[in-house]
């Protein structure tokens, strides 16, 4: 029983290339037969991350325009198993597919795959439309900021009318520190507004940009609170049951003195 | 009988358009073209000019015969080409696809839209190398039939594509393809950080981990079945085939 899903979020820079990446290697390591679809075609960014920008040949718009087969185009990861990825063509536009043929493609790629991850461009335009079309599963990503949330609702109101019964939501780059201090939208206030089932929560952790350079998901870092939290959502979507992790993180005593001197100083 | 007009000369906003139908004989409707842009040569106040190919699609080399009957002596300047075929029917795919491993053509990456029927923009010559001044960024392309120089840079997600050799008077960190369709090519670059790299059949690419280049010239070339890269001071050419 195979799932296609696409990340998407509507704004640009919320993290949707980071979650295909983390969800993807997760999965994957899981034991799971995992393919990434890039749909940001002419913006493509996840084979970067991905760290395997020099392994491409053929991309998506070479495929769905028959100039190669799919098994030619799919690029297998280069450190965990049954994950590949399908690249996105640098030098077209989003008008080089359209959604039939996304239909069909996401359709060829179930078969031999548990899971299609659909990493959406930003907007509400064309390549939008190509990205959800042949999906039966819509994740939205939105960072805790007005504008994002903003935007995360349009999407949801695009994918209902899309025929989406129930997106779900991961909220990304949550600073537990300035919720607690109230300076950032929580977790309940983002719910309030758009009103869909939570799939998880990633805090912020600088090991996200580290590993985006190095073309590292984040996943593949212990240490890292974001990778776990990524863990926890690829098991969700495996169907498993795994509750919320404490984001609350603790000050180090260290953290705590230089706040109280700080705190001292100001007056 | 009702004269039928192949060449029709219309101004609009955008300049001069010229709109061909029914091009059955390129010969007929050069001769037709070359009479109207005599007649017309004192009414030329605009310098480019809108080629609508109507139902017709012309080859490359008619399309560079005409900007240059335009260009020389009427200064006219060949800024796009309309086709009224349908842009996104399997007819319109058909001929790219036939098109596109066959006769790579060399298109202005500022302006390339090589989705549509419509090609703007291009090259200005038919000589054999293609001199592309300035860099070129992540999406832009060249393909050319012949060599290709580029003055600038090469950045990761360009590519040139060229059936001869390729030289980067700059930094290539992007994809370069010298020897498309199976020929023999070579590539040189001041700095050789390509993201891929082919040279005919054979792709190649660099070793993982972040193996700059030395800051020196490097040309990349076929030996043995497999991209050599070596330093460009003394590399020996005779060794070609």
């Amino acid at each position: 029983m195979s799932q296609s899903l696409v990340i998407t979020s509507g704004k640009g820079g919320v993290g949707k290339t980071t979650t295909v990446a983390n969800l993807g290697v997760a999965l994957a390591s899981m034991g799971n037969k995992v393919v990434m679809v890039d749909a940001d075609i002419g913006l493509r960014n996840l084979d970067v991350v991905m760290g395997l920008e020099n392994r491409i040949v053929y991309d998506l718009v070479d495929v769905v325009e028959g100039y190669c087969r799919m098994r030619q185009a799919l690029i297998k990861d280069k450190r965990i198993d049954g994950l590949y990825l399908l690249p996105a063509a640098q030098t077209r536009d989003k008008t080089a597919v359209n959604p039939e043929q996304m239909k069909e493609l996401v359709r060829a790629l179930k078969e031999e795959h548990d899971f299609v991850l659909v990493d959406c461009p930003a907007g509400i335009e064309q390549g939008f439309r190509n990205a959800i079309a042949g999906t039966d599963r819509a994740i939205i990503v939105t960072t805790p900021e007005v504008s994002a949330v903003r935007d995360a609702d349009r999407i949801t109101g695009l994918l209902e009318a899309s025929g989406f019964e129930k997106p779900e939501l991961i909220i990304n780059r949550l600073k537990p520190r300035m919720v607690a201090r109230g300076d950032m939208m929580d977790i309940p206030d983002i719910i309030d507004i758009l009103a869909i089932d939570l799939l998880g929560v990633v805090p912020d952790d600088d090991y996200i940009v580290v590993s985006t350079n190095r073309g590292e998901p984040a996943v593949m870092i212990e240490s890292s609170k974001a990778g776990q939290a990524f863990k926890n959502i690829a098991r969700r979507l495996r169907g498993e049951e795994v509750p919320f992790m404490d984001l609350s993180d603790k000050e180090t005593i260290w953290e705590r003195l230089k706040r109280l001197v700080r705190f001292s100083q100001g007056g | 009988m009702p004269v039928k007009q192949d060449v029709v000369f219309r101004g609009n906003k955008e300049g001069l358009e010229i709109i061909l139908s029914d091009v059955q004989d390129f010969g007929v409707l050069k001769e037709k073209l070359r009479n109207h842009l005599k007649r017309a040569e004192s009414f030329f106040q605009v310098s480019d000019v809108i080629l609508d190919t109507g139902e017709s699609t012309l080859s490359l080399d008619e399309i560079l015969e005409i900007q240059n009957m335009l260009a020389y002596p009427y200064g006219l300047r060949l800024k796009k080409i309309v086709h009224k075929g349908n842009s996104s029917g399997d007819k319109a795919r058909e001929r790219r696809e036939a098109k596109r491993p066959a006769a790579p053509r060399p298109v202005d990456p500022q302006r390339a839209r090589p989705t549509g029927p419509s090609h703007s923009g291009l090259a200005a010559s038919l000589q054999e190398t293609l001199l592309h001044k300035g860099t070129l960024r992540s999406g832009q392309r060249i393909h050319h039939d012949g060599n290709v120089v580029v003055l600038g840079d090469l950045n990761p997600g360009a590519e040139v594509k060229a059936t001869g050799d390729i030289v980067v008077m700059g930094a290539l960190r992007g994809l370069a393809h010298a020897g498309a369709g199976g020929g023999l090519g070579v590539v040189v670059a001041f700095r050789l950080e390509p993201t891929q790299l082919r040279i005919g059949d054979v792709i190649g690419r660099p070793p993982e981990g972040n193996a700059k280049s030395g800051r020196e010239p490097e040309v990349a070339k076929l030996r043995d079945g497999m991209i050599l890269i070596e330093p460009l001071e003394g590399t020996r050419w005779e060794g070609e085939r």
